[in-house]
C-alpha cells in the first residue's frame, strides 16, 4: 500500500500540476487563444451529448482500421516472402528503404487530383503511411537471421514449413511488431492528414469546423481526444511489440 | 576481445560470398529499379490521363524545375525552416533529455507529458497553431519544432539513463565536477542515442513542414507540390517529391554513416 502510493504519487502529482497550469493559463489569456481545462471538458461533453463526437469517432475508426489492416495484410506477407527469397530482398531493399524515408504526405495532392474525394483515396493515404514501416522492419528482421541457423536447419533436413515456423517467423516477427508499432503512429497521422486535405470527415473534420468557427474550446477538446487515442494506441503497439519480443530476452 | 575467438570461426563458416557492394547486390537492384520504372511508365500511358506523372515526364521536367527560381526559393524556404527548427529542437531537446535522464524527480514529473505529446499525431495541432501564430512561417516553424522535439527528448533521456554506472563511479572517485561529468561522460555516452533521435526528428520535421505548407498555403516545397498538382503539372510537382525523398534518405544515410564512422563501438540491437 505504502509502496504503491509512493510509486504512483509522482504521476498523479504531475498530472494535477499540469492540469492546474493549463487551467490558470487558460483563465489568464483570451478565450480566442486558449481555454482552460474545465471549459474544454464542458465543450467535450457538449460534443458527446450532441452525438457529433461519436459519428466522427466511428468515421475515423473505419478509415484507420481499413487502411491499417490493409497495410499489415500486405506488408507482413510481402516482407516474409522477401525474407526467404534473398535475391528478391536484395533487389527490393533500397526501394523500400527510400519509400520508408520519404514523407508520404507529399503524395496527398497527387492522390487528391487523381482519385478525388471518396473513401478509397483516404484509405490509400492511411495505407501508404502505414505499410512501409511494417515492410521495412520485417525485411530488417529477415536480414538479421543468421545464415548459420538456416544452414543448420537445412542440414537436419528441415522441411520448408518447419523452417518457416521455427526459424523465419520467430526471428522476423519481433521486428515486424516494431514496424506495426511505428505503423500505428503513422497511420494515425495519415488518417488526420486524409481527413484534413481530402474529403473532410471524422475527427479531422471536427477540429477543422471548430477552428473555422473560432471555437477554441472545440479545438482543444478534439486535440485532447485525439491525443488520448494516440496515447492509447501507442501503448497497445508497445504491448504488442513487447509480447512478441519476449523470447529474445 | 574474448569475443573475437568465438566470432571468427563462425564468420569463416558462413563466408560464402563477399557481403556488400559486389555485383550480386547491384545487379538485382538495378533490374528491380528498371522493372518498377517500366511498369510505372506503361501503366500511366495505358490507363491514366496525360497529366499524371510518369518517369519520362519527370526526367524531362527535372532540368526545368531545378532552374526555376520559384522552385529554388521554395526549397530554400522549407529547408531553412527545417534546419532552424531542428537546430533549436536539438539544443532544447538535449538539455531536457539529459536532465530527464539524470534526475529521477524531473523524469517522473514530465515523462508522461513527453510520451503523451509524442503520441499525438503532430498534424492535429495545426489548426491551433494557425490560431496562435497566424497563417505564416511562424506556424510552420512551431509545427516543425512540435513534430521533432519529443523524439529527441525521449532518445536523449534513454541515452543519458543508460550511461554505464562504472564511468560515473570512476569520475566521482576522481572528484570530477558536475559540468565535466556532463560534458565529458554523459553527453558522449549518449551521442548514439542523440543521433538516433535526430534521424527520427529530421523525418518528422520534414513531414511537419510539408503538412504546414499544405494547410497554410505558404511558400515552400510542400506548397510547390500542392500548387503544381492542382494545376495538373504532376511531372513538375513530382520533382518536389523526389527532392523530399532525397532529403529523407540522405539524412538517414548520413546518420547511419556517422554512427559507423565516429562511434564504431556502438552497435544497434544484435545485428552486427
Amino acid at each position: 500500500m505504502h509502496h504503491a502510493l509512493r510509486r504512483h504519487a509522482p504521476f498523479w502529482l504531475s498530472i494535477f500540476a499540469g492540469l492546474a497550469i493549463w487551467e490558470v493559463a487558460g483563465r489568464s489569456t483570451s478565450a480566442a487563444f486558449m481555454v482552460p481545462f474545465t471549459t474544454t471538458l464542458v465543450r467535450l461533453w457538449q460534443l458527446v451529448v450532441s452525438g457529433g463526437f461519436f459519428t466522427a469517432l466511428l468515421d475515423s475508426s473505419e478509415l484507420f482500421l481499413t487502411g491499417f489492416v490493409l497495410a499489415v495484410a500486405v506488408g507482413l506477407p510481402v516482407g516474409l516472402l522477401l525474407a526467404r527469397v534473398r535475391i528478391l530482398r536484395v533487389g527490393v531493399e533500397p526501394y523500400i528503404m527510400t519509400l520508408y524515408a520519404t514523407p508520404m504526405v507529399a503524395l496527398i495532392p497527387f492522390i487528391l487530383s487523381m482519385m478525388g474525394f471518396g473513401f478509397a483515396p483516404k484509405v490509400l493515404v492511411v495505407f501508404l503511411f502505414a505499410v512501409f514501416p511494417v515492410l521495412y522492419n520485417t525485411v530488417e528482421g529477415a536480414r538479421s537471421i543468421k545464415p548459420e541457423l538456416i544452414e543448420v536447419a537445412k542440414s537436419f533436413r528441415s522441411s520448408e514449413w518447419a523452417l518457416w515456423r521455427e526459424v523465419m517467423l520467430p526471428y522476423t516477427l519481433p521486428y515486424t511488431m516494431t514496424g506495426v508499432r511505428q505503423a500505428i503512429g503513422r497511420a494515425l497521422v495519415g488518417m488526420i492528414a486524409a481527413e484534413f486535405f481530402l474529403s473532410s470527415t471524422g475527427l479531422g473534420q471536427l477540429i477543422m469546423i471548430a477552428s473555422q468557427n473560432f471555437d477554441t474550446g472545440g479545438v482543444f477538446a478534439s486535440i485532447l481526444i485525439i491525443g488520448l487515442i494516440g496515447v492509447g494506441l501507442m501503448r497497445l503497439g508497445l504491448m504488442l511489440e513487447q509480447h512478441f519480443a519476449r523470447w529474445r530476452q | 576481445m574474448s569475443e573475437t575467438a568465438v566470432t571468427i570461426p563462425v564468420s569463416v563458416a558462413s563466408a560464402r560470398k563477399p557481403w556488400r557492394f559486389t555485383d550480386s547486390m547491384i545487379v538485382p537492384r538495378v533490374i528491380v529499379g528498371i522493372v518498377i520504372l517500366l511498369i510505372w511508365e506503361f501503366a500511366v500511358r495505358a490507363l491514366a490521363p496525360a497529366y499524371v506523372a510518369k518517369p519520362t515526364g519527370v526526367v524531362l521536367a527535372i532540368p526545368k524545375v531545378l532552374t526555376d527560381p520559384v522552385f529554388l526559393k521554395a526549397t530554400g524556404e522549407t529547408m531553412a525552416s527545417v534546419a532552424q527548427g531542428l537546430g533549436i529542437t536539438l539544443i532544447f531537446g538535449t538539455i531536457i533529455g539529459v536532465w530527464m535522464g539524470r534526475s529521477l524527480t524531473f523524469d517522473r514529473a514530465i515523462r508522461h507529458y513527453i510520451n503523451g505529446f509524442n503520441a499525438i499525431p503532430m498534424i492535429v495541432v495545426l489548426p491551433l497553431f494557425s490560431l496562435w501564430f497566424g497563417y505564416s512561417g511562424y506556424t510552420r516553424f512551431a509545427t516543425i519544432i512540435f513534430a521533432a522535439i519529443f523524439a529527441i527528448i525521449m532518445n536523449v533521456a534513454d541515452g543519458a539513463r543508460s550511461v554505464p554506472r562504472e564511468y560515473l563511479e570512476v569520475s566521482r572517485s576522481f572528484r570530477a565536477g558536475r559540468l565535466s561529468v556532463l560534458l565529458g561522460i554523459v553527453l558522449p555516452a549518449s551521442l548514439p542515442y542523440i543521433l538516433a533521435g535526430v534521424r527520427l526528428a529530421a523525418g518528422r520535421a520534414l513531414i511537419g513542414a510539408v503538412v504546414a505548407e499544405f494547410f497554410l498555403s505558404i511558400g515552400g516545397v510542400g506548397y510547390y507540390i500542392l500548387y503544381n498538382s492542382r494545376s495538373y503539372h504532376h511531372n513538375e510537382a513530382f520533382v518536389g517529391v523526389l527532392l523530399l525523398a532525397g532529403f529523407g534518405v540522405g539524412f538517414e544515410l548520413l546518420v547511419n554513416w556517422s554512427i559507423r564512422r565516429f562511434m564504431p563501438w556502438y552497435r544497434r540491437g544484435d545485428n552486427s
